[in-house]
């Protein structure tokens, strides 16, 4: 590193940023590239995310922009020999994220300019046309994104596959995620970490997609974790060979893909030659418009050993389109440590003067937060109605932060309806409610079901993705927005009136939770994967 | 010769689920046993499904593809063979869910297009086994038709005849044939789909009928292809025969093709005393036939 002591005047938290990111990128490239004489050439981030990395395999020039304002320096990594080839490196070192950016990095959500009136108008209009527009994609999906596995060929005998080299390193895993922000299956992926460690393997983590990743502090503090900064600086084009030489050099024998893009991209270069990695994946969610990773995942299905999915409607989409039945491994998403033998009574009671509804969900599109302070205007004019004295909470954060809260203070609901933060004590505010409300555009199957219908809290959900496996069906309320909130209304006051109608929807809830309880969980299915690939290692 | 052999089985099933668990038992018991076994099933309305899925649970080379309706069994292999050929398969053994091979029935077809290839140079476009019904007497509906120099390679140690047309009963496809000359045509939804894909296939060279590899049809009775035996209960599908036959017919050889093909059509239900009015909805079917041109759908 010839060149480093330009640092040297730098603040000293600043040098060491550097020189801390410094290290992630010359362990990436020198793993990448281990005998070629690596050129760096560094400039500073003006974001505190990406890294913006280009490579340059051979002669490399210096233009003018080259040496522009935020150029920082380089340095070399000599080759393994005097003439190793050169390669060029230039990226620029992601400042430190501001205390702002931290708490929220996606800007505030603001109604696409066009409709900006029709949302002033009528938040509800405006939701409908988007909710038209999104049935559209789905309509158009099967054609714009063919749900058709790729070939895979296996060769020929006469030529045998590569076989796997003797190493001196215990097994290790890898594991993609999306990012490490809060999510269903971030949760999964991090458990996933636990559970890989607990098996006895080595673990790395990488993420496909450039953020803060502000969940990296979750990682398990464990000499045998290591986090791989590739969503900073390495191109996805690169990961392949990057994967290749990882698995070479780490022994990894088990690759665990959890919505990660360049790591399905990867599968080639792991099929063809690094053969003997088992390749695990794990999907949640059908998107509208693309179909979304179990597509994806569908698309790879000849280059991935087992899927894992957490619910029964993408074992039954994987069978439908890809026409696999015996490698997809259903396994829930719940922990059986932590789930009680038995559901409690329900809270709400016929005839309760006092209701409180509850929102818990990251205030994205995906849980349409606007539909969520409508059914709260709808349902507050009911409880006027009824003489019922009706208080929400709503728990959560994200862009629609602000339009929710304008939308509350527009409908008169700022009183009776609190915001609440993302990390308030959940499972006590389930416990104090008597409904869920969630009027989601999209789902695998809400977690959050789950922990409400163990709180005596009972779920309203839209008809969307697997919730019918959890939610009974008359309080499965349609995907349009007004039918949607009609539908919330219809069965609050259903659920408020008529003590039958409660008592069926009780013990609804105890057939398909007690049926969700006796399905493996995702660690049954995982563990003994992870477990077989440790074993056979340390043989 | 090719030096990529993976195989897939394609079976188009509807309503038969102890049948096809018949075969799918055969296909476990088979000396060389392929890759995958696609199982496309017609919408059936039985357990299929079920029994299926329990089986593919376990066994990681079944692939289960259940179309949305009933496409007959020429939609079917129509889309299974589609289907084999995303798997990445050099070779497709196509058969009906109620043909149990025999255990080496596979690997002889294999060994034969192989060896065919070796001695004589030349690439046959499948390979068919003998189909013998249920007392082991020749399948009827089943016997292939031989082209006019059908024994030029028969020798007393391979057997092979060369045929144009066969059934879709244990018929092996090498992947260059259906990259060539494209899928079945679904359209025909039932009825002589297999012989007018055979006939294409055998553009580029005849077929082999290879008597050593042998499969069992299980079918209610032992009929073949007859006009003569039309009835009420049979009409359908005869129906489905001729409009595809004569539609074949115009697209190979004109009308006079279908005129000749109607004339042989005529005799046989002569021949077969079949009514008066069954013989007439044969004939208009000829005449639908005649303006029915489904397309060929290359791969």
């Amino acid at each position: 590193m010839t060149n480093m002591t330009a640092l040297a005047p730098v603040g000293e938290d600043t040098a060491e940023h550097i020189e801390r990111e410094v290290s992630e990128i010359v362990s990436i490239y020198s793993c990448l590239y281990p005998t070629q004489r690596l050129n760096f050439i560094l400039y500073e981030g003006k974001d505190p995310i990406w890294g913006a990395p280009t490579v340059v395999e051979g002669p490399f020039t210096f233009q003018p922009a080259h040496v522009n304002a935020e150029f920082l320096g380089q340095f070399e990594r000599p080759g393994a020999h005097p003439g190793a080839p050169t390669v060029t490196i230039m990226l620029s070192v992601p400042r430190k994220p501001l205390p702002s950016e931290v708490r929220q990095m996606d800007a505030p959500w603001v109604p696409i300019r066009r409709l900006r009136a029709i949302h002033r108008l009528s938040p509800m209009l405006y939701e409908k046309i988007r909710y038209q527009a999104e049935m559209m994609r789905k309509r158009q999906s099967p054609r714009r994104h063919p749900r058709i596995s790729l070939l895979r060929g296996d060769g020929s005998s006469l030529f045998p596959g590569r076989r796997r080299p003797e190493s001196d390193k215990r097994p290790a895993i890898l594991i993609g995620m999306h990012w490490l922000e809060v999510g269903g299956a971030e949760k999964l992926g991090f458990d996933t970490i636990r559970w890989a460690l607990e098996a006895g393997l080595r673990v790395f983590v990488a993420a496909s997609v450039p953020s803060i990743q502000r969940l990296v502090d979750k990682l398990p503090d464990s000499p045998d974790v290591t986090f791989l900064r590739l969503d900073r600086y390495l191109p996805h084009q690169l990961w392949p060979r990057y994967i290749e030489k990882l698995v070479l050099a780490e022994n990894i024998r088990l690759i665990h893909i959890h919505h990660c893009r360049p790591l399905y991209e990867s599968l080639p270069q792991i099929r063809a030659n690094v053969p003997w990695v088992r390749v695990i994946d794990s999907t949640h969610i059908v998107e509208y418009a693309d179909g979304g990773f179990p597509r994806s995942s569908g698309v790879w299905s000849n280059f991935i050993d087992i899927h894992h999915v957490i619910s029964k409607e993408l074992v039954d989409y994987y069978r439908d389109n890809f026409h696999v039945i015996g490698k997809v491994r259903l396994g829930r998403m719940l922990d059986r440590t932590e789930h009680q033998a038995g559901l409690p009574e329900l809270n709400m009671q016929p005839g309760k003067k006092r209701l409180q509804a509850a929102f818990v969900g990251r205030l994205y599109y995906q849980k349409r937060p606007v539909v969520v302070v409508e059914a709260f205007r709808a349902l507050a004019a009911w409880a006027k109605r009824n003489d019922v004295e009706l208080t929400g909470k709503i728990v959560g954060e994200g862009p629609f932060l602000d339009t929710v809260k304008a939308l509350l203070q527009r409908y008169g609901l700022v009183d009776r309806v609190a915001l609440l933060p993302a990390n308030s004590p959940v499972p006590e505010i389930l416990r104090d409610s008597d409904i869920l409300l969630l009027p989601s555009n999209n789902e695998g199957l809400a977690l959050v079901c789950y922990e409400a219908v163990e709180q005596g809290c009972i779920p309203i959900s839209t008809d969307v993705g697997s919730q019918a496996e959890i939610v009974p069906r008359d309080l499965l309320v349609p995907l349009e927005p007004q039918a949607c909130v009609k539908g919330i209304v219809a069965a609050v006051d259903r659920l408020w009136r008529d003590a039958a109608f409660l008592s069926r929807q009780r013990e609804a809830l105890v057939r398909s939770w007690s049926a969700i309880t006796s399905d493996p969980t995702a660690q049954e299915i995982l563990m003994p994967l992870y477990q077989e690939a440790a074993a056979d290692l340390q043989e | 010769m090719s030096a990529l052999s993976k195989t897939a089985a394609v079976i188009v099933t509807f309503n038969r689920s102890a049948k096809l668990m018949k075969v799918l038992d055969a296909l476990d018991g088979q000396t060389l046993r392929p890759d995958f076994i696609l199982v496309v099933d017609n919408a059936s309305t039985d357990d299929t499904q079920a029994l299926v899925e329990a089986r593919a649970r376990d066994d990681l080379s079944i692939r289960y593809l259940r179309l949305p309706k009933n496409v007959g069994g020429a939609g079917g292999f129509h889309e299974g063979l589609k289907a084999a050929y995303g798997l990445g398969a050099h070779y497709f053994w196509v058969s009906d869910d109620d043909a149990y091979p025999q255990p080496d029935a596979i690997e002889k077809l294999l060994h034969a297009l192989a060896a065919f290839e070796v001695q004589h140079e030349w690439r046959p476009s499948f390979a068919c086994s003998r189909v013998e019904w249920i007392d082991g007497t020749l399948c009827e509906m089943n016997t292939p038709r031989p082209v006019w120099d059908w024994p030029r390679f028969l020798h007393p140690e391979a057997a092979w005849a060369l045929v144009d047309s066969a059934s879709f009963v244990s018929i092996l496809i090498p992947r260059w044939a259906v990259e060539k000359h494209g899928l079945p045509i679904a359209d025909y939804f039932i009825w002589f789909d297999d012989a007018e894909y055979t006939r294409r296939l055998s553009r580029s060279y005849p077929g082999i009928f290879c008597p050593e590899s042998r499969v069992i049809h299980d079918t209610p009775d032992n009929r073949g292809v007859n006009f003569g035996l039309v009835d009420e209960k049979s009409l359908w599908k005869f129906k489905y025969g001729a409009r595809n036959e004569a539609s074949w017919r115009r697209r190979e050889a004109g009308p006079m093709g279908v005129l000749a093909y109607a004339y042989g059509v005529h005799l046989q239900m002569k021949r077969g005393n079949v009514p008066w009015k069954l013989r007439q909805e044969i004939f208009r079917a000829i005449v639908r036939g005649m303006i029915f041109r489904p397309k060929i759908v290359p791969v």
